[in-house]
């Protein structure tokens, strides 16, 4: 049997062995934890399955309504419903490991001993392929913490990075002031990779009732097609600030939306609201990413990126937009 | 924290089974206007109808844009398998509903379904009684046909708070051992709510199935415990409650509901609508919670 080389490799390497199939996962909290859904939707098409926020002990999650949809998007405030680590590292592991597609435990703590606790949980144990530090959940309180200082996000990657060998992706979030000095604060604090970005801080009112629709403070994630542009302009950016892989996330429901993430500058995606009212949207973006490729002859997803040398002055606008 | 066994693989045997949903192109073939915002749309889509249990529900993406984003869940009110059609009956009311409500012949739109647990079908023929509030008749006419094919004995007991909210008599499927209309204006049939006047179709009957406002069910509920019932006991209860929904299949856990402790204060105290339900036995429902949820406004 000769060897050829193969005209296109669709993998990602994300970082300590973890290589993806092809450059599309699907998003924490919209694809529970990969097996609810699986009847209905299939796992095996999958790069990565970023499972639901998992927490050092069972959380019941917020008091309805916990949805409310907006133009375009919609808002969320869950409130990290999940079983437990406990759980989790026992029973769903084993079943992740029977499955060709790794799945990445999306990691929720109140301070950054409980972070380290619940990797420590996860640590080693077969069928998780790594985590997602969730340091940027708006529905918890002191979810922002971590992820609006870039000292404390430092702090507890590095805290983390400490007890594991597990490939390491931090998840950043949109509301700060600098995402770019945030990425790089992880980045030297040991992270593998970073996927970017959490949801939007958003309101919904009703009017008529002259209160917000969500409980509480009335503040929820913002998420789908609405927070594509904003995304992409904060992927672009995170891309200038950091040499590690970028997983690009916001408002991605079609092929288009997937490869624009990529030509920003992402090494990989994830699908995430989009899996809500077309859960095939992940199955056709995979195909349709694929089928792009070949029809333009790419060598790897990365010949997609955006070169920013090529237009002399694009790093100096002269209106600061940052 | 309350302790919660949540979605465990283990779990998900006792909930909706994804595997027989379908995501199907369906064609409008006919729109319906009935009085006030409230119509009856139909849809050839042949694998949803041949699926479709009572109860279940579907999700319809109305069009496949960005705005309305998600797509709207609704009860089958009736499920053809021979024809492909299935039918909704729906009040326009919302962003979705009222782009439903202009489809014309030949639209078309996606239909995710069936989803979510249906009514339990008895075994052997007695007496079903139908209790529905307002929009909550939408499953009854696919129970009431299927229960009558069944040889069941069907009182259907149906109310609303107006004659323009009241689900039309002439739709009602023919066979019915009794059907009683309440109103609470008393523009149409009996005055007052159908819990008010409920007891005396309750006389006989082996199980109740029921869909409407939460308040209502809670007060059925409340009702069917606190009553005295001869040998046999209570007639078993089912209810289709509503949640604001997100995916429809159980990813999303927009549509929380809070479930009884099981004995011994174990297992899962936060269920989702989609999965566990939208048809529970009323007795697994923490009612006192259920009616502590603000209203959804919007």
């Amino acid at each position: 049997m000769s060897t050829t080389t193969p005209p296109f490799d669709p993998r990602v390497d994300l970082g300590r062995g973890l290589v993806l199939a092809n450059p599309i996962g699907v998003a924490s909290g919209t694809f529970g934890f990969g097996f609810e859904a699986e009847a209905l939707v299939g796992i095996t098409h999958l790069g990565a399955i970023f499972s639901k926020g998992t927490t050092a002990v069972a959380r019941e999650g917020n008091h309805p309504p916990r949805i409310a949809e907006t133009a375009a998007g919609m808002l969320n405030s869950i409130g990290l419903q999940n079983p437990g680590v406990e759980v989790v590292a026992r029973d769903y592991a084993a079943r992740w490991a029977q499955w060709p597609v790794p799945v990445l435990v999306n990691v929720a703590g109140a301070d950054i001993s409980e972070y380290v606790a619940i990797v420590q949980h996860l640590d080693g144990v077969s069928g998780v392929s790594g985590v997602e530090l969730n340091i940027s959940c708006p529905n918890i309180a002191h979810g922002l913490d971590f992820a609006t200082e870039p000292g404390a996000a430092a702090r507890c990657v590095a805290a983390v990075r400490a007890v594991t060998t597990l490939p390491l992706v931090v998840k950043l979030s949109p509301n700060v002031t600098d995402i770019a000095e945030v990425a790089r604060a992880v980045a030297d604090a040991g992270a593998d990779a970073v996927s970017a970005v959490n949801t939007y801080l958003g309101m919904k009112m009703a009017l008529h009732a002259r209160r917000p629709v969500l409980p509480g403070l009335g503040v929820g994630g913002l998420s789908g097609p609405a927070i594509k542009p904003l995304a992409l302009a904060a992927v672009a950016k995170v891309r200038r600030a950091v040499g590690i892989p970028v997983i690009g996330i916001g408002g991605i429901a079609t092929t288009t939306d997937a490869l624009e993430f990529l030509v920003a500058g992402a090494d990989a995606v994830q699908v995430g609201t989009a899996n809500f009212n077309n859960p095939q949207a992940s199955r056709e973006i995979v195909e349709g990413c694929l089928a792009y490729a070949e029809q333009h002859h790419l060598q790897r997803f990365t010949d997609l990126r955006w070169q920013e040398q090529d237009h002399p002055g694009s790093r100096e606008p002269s209106l600061d937009v940052d | 924290m309350t302790p919660l066994a949540g979605a465990s693989p283990q779990a998900l045997a006792g909930e909706s089974d994804l595997s027989r949903a379908v995501d199907e192109a369906a064609e409008c073939t006919a729109l319906q206007p009935l009085q006030g915002n409230l119509f009856e749309i139909r849809f050839r889509a042949p694998e949803v109808a041949r699926r479709a249990q009572p109860g279940q529900f579907a999700q319809i993406w109305v069009e496949q844009s960005h705005i309305p984003l998600l797509r709207r869940p609704f009860s089958f009110s009736r499920a053809q398998p021979r024809e492909g059609v299935v039918s909704f009956y729906i009040g326009a009311v919302g962003e979705g509903s009222r782009r439903l409500r202009r489809f014309s012949p030949g639209d078309s739109a996606r239909i995710l379904g069936p989803l979510g647990r249906g009514f339990t079908l008895p075994n052997r023929p007695g007496r079903s009684v139908l209790v529905s509030g307002g929009l909550g008749a939408a499953p009854f006419p696919l129970l009431g046909e299927r229960l009558l094919e069944r040889g069941e004995q069907v009182v259907w007991v149906n109310g609303a708070r107006t004659q323009s909210e009241l689900y039309p008599g002439e739709l009602i499927p023919n066979g019915m051992a009794e059907l009683v209309q309440f109103t609470e204006d008393g523009s149409q049939g009996r005055r007052g709510r159908v819990t008010a006047g409920l007891l005396p179709s309750l006389k006989g009957a082996d199980r109740i199935y029921a869909c409407g406002p939460n308040q209502m069910l809670a007060a059925l509920f409340a009702l069917i415990s606190e009553s005295a019932f001869e040998e046999g006991g209570a007639p078993q209860l089912e209810v289709s409650i509503e949640a604001p929904m997100g995916c429809g299949f159980g990813t999303c856990l927009g549509c929380a509901i809070p479930l009884r402790p099981g004995a011994g204060g174990e297992g899962p105290v936060v269920g989702l609508c989609c999965r566990q339900g939208p048809v529970l036995r009323g007795s697994l429902l923490d009612w006192e919670r259920l009616l502590q949820q603000p209203e959804h406004l919007g």
